[in-house]
């Protein structure tokens, strides 16, 4: 006989041994909450969107940027400020939209998909905001070296003495570790929790998507 | 009018409950992940019965979203293997029941179909339901083929596990 036809004999006389909850015990049960990982995921993503608006204030408020302001660097900062919010919008839309399509009672997976694609969006958000935030500190370091008195003053300084190639190469190097630094941290956080939270969905996900190769 | 949803809901899942403790059986090893996941399961059920038309079965509505959490949603994966703990807490057969080779045999077949991955103790769970390659495709997501196919390399791999 079949290995698994002698399996479904047994499954089914065993229909009677499972116990049996009492209509209390079902209905205690609805009242509790989820601990899936699409809420995990709804809580994480919420908290990465807070995140880099917190760190968009913050850097608005910051002192440097207060003395910052005293320079005319509004031609650049405003439509880097309106492109940040815009974006924020777009990609705060496309996660609302995606997370919304999200359905148990869709076929396992259509439901990997949707939750894998939901995450991407947050993904490619942040992805954004690390080149955004690249972008912009490379245009206010741009619009300090050109209007920055007392910076203009060390340049020169640099270039009297002949350090000058010495002193782009620190604020270069400055530069690079500070934000190489941010993205390692990043990327270890990503590593770490999202890694642990979505093992079982990819690999169960890869198993699905092996079969059509 | 929430009330009455809650109450046809709950009166439904009583009836149909051992789909889902045969989902929890498969997919977990013991007493507590076995509620855990049948809590789980009920969770999702409820979220999801504002949305359930009635056009197609409770019961067949209930695998979907049965599997879709064992396999997707249900957060605790540190499910270790240990059938016998598990044999020994929830699936005492009596042992007249059964002659000697046979249930000996049982047993290492169950051995085996724990230690398949999630997607292959579906389609196994499928199977022992009864449900036909159609519905097995629908509710995995895949080709009604590609169903066939990896059942059969299921088979294969049970009898490798089996007989090594």
């Amino acid at each position: 006989m079949d290995e698994l036809e002698l399996l479904k004999k047994d499954w089914n006389k065993r229909g009677d041994s499972y116990p049996k909850l009492s209509y209390n015990d079902i209905y205690k049960m609805i009242l509790k909450k989820s601990s899936s990982i699409v809420k995990w995921i709804f809580i994480l993503s919420m908290l990465e969107f807070v995140f880099w608006l917190g760190i968009s204030f913050l850097l608005k408020d910051s002192k440097n940027l207060k003395s910052f302001d005293r320079l005319d660097g509004s031609y650049l900062l405003i439509p880097l400020t309106v492109i940040g919010y815009v974006v924020l919008a777009y990609f705060f839309f496309l996660f609302y939209r995606n997370y919304r399509k999200i359905s148990v009672t869709d076929s396992a997976k259509q439901l990997m998909e949707n939750i894998l694609k939901t995450r991407r969006t947050v993904k490619q958000y942040v992805a954004f905001n690390l080149f955004y935030m690249v972008f912009s500190s490379l245009a206010v370091l741009f619009i300090e070296f050109d209007q920055n008195q007392d910076l203009i003053a060390k340049v020169q300084e640099a270039s009297a003495n002949g350090h000058l190639l010495m002193f782009y190469a620190k604020v270069i190097l400055t530069f690079t570790v500070v934000f190489g630094l941010v993205i390692l941290i990043l990327l270890g956080f990503y590593w770490l929790v999202y890694g642990i939270l979505l093992k079982k969905l990819n690999r169960n996900y890869h198993e699905l998507k092996k079969l059509e190769i | 009018m929430d009330k009455e949803l809650e109450h046809s809901f709950v009166k439904l899942l009583e009836e149909h409950q051992n789909i889902v403790h045969k989902v929890c059986r498969l997919y977990t090893n013991n007493q507590d992940a076995h509620n855990d996941l049948f809590q789980e399961i009920t969770i999702q059920l409820w979220k999801a019965y504002p949305k359930f038309r009635g056009d197609a079965k409770f019961s067949t509505w209930m695998y979907r979203v049965g599997l879709n959490t064992a396999i997707t949603l249900y957060r605790k994966s540190k499910r270790r293997i240990d059938t016998q703990e598990f044999d020994a807490v929830q699936f005492k057969i009596k042992s007249e029941e059964y002659d000697d080779t046979e249930e000996q045999q049982l047993k290492l077949l169950y051995n085996a179909v724990y230690q398949l991955n999630d997607i292959e103790k579906a389609l196994v769970f499928l199977f022992l339901e009864d449900k036909n390659y159609k519905e097995i495709s629908e509710t995995l997501g895949i080709s009604e083929v590609n169903a066939r196919v990896k059942m059969n390399r299921v088979k294969t791999k049970l009898k490798t596990i089996l007989n090594p």
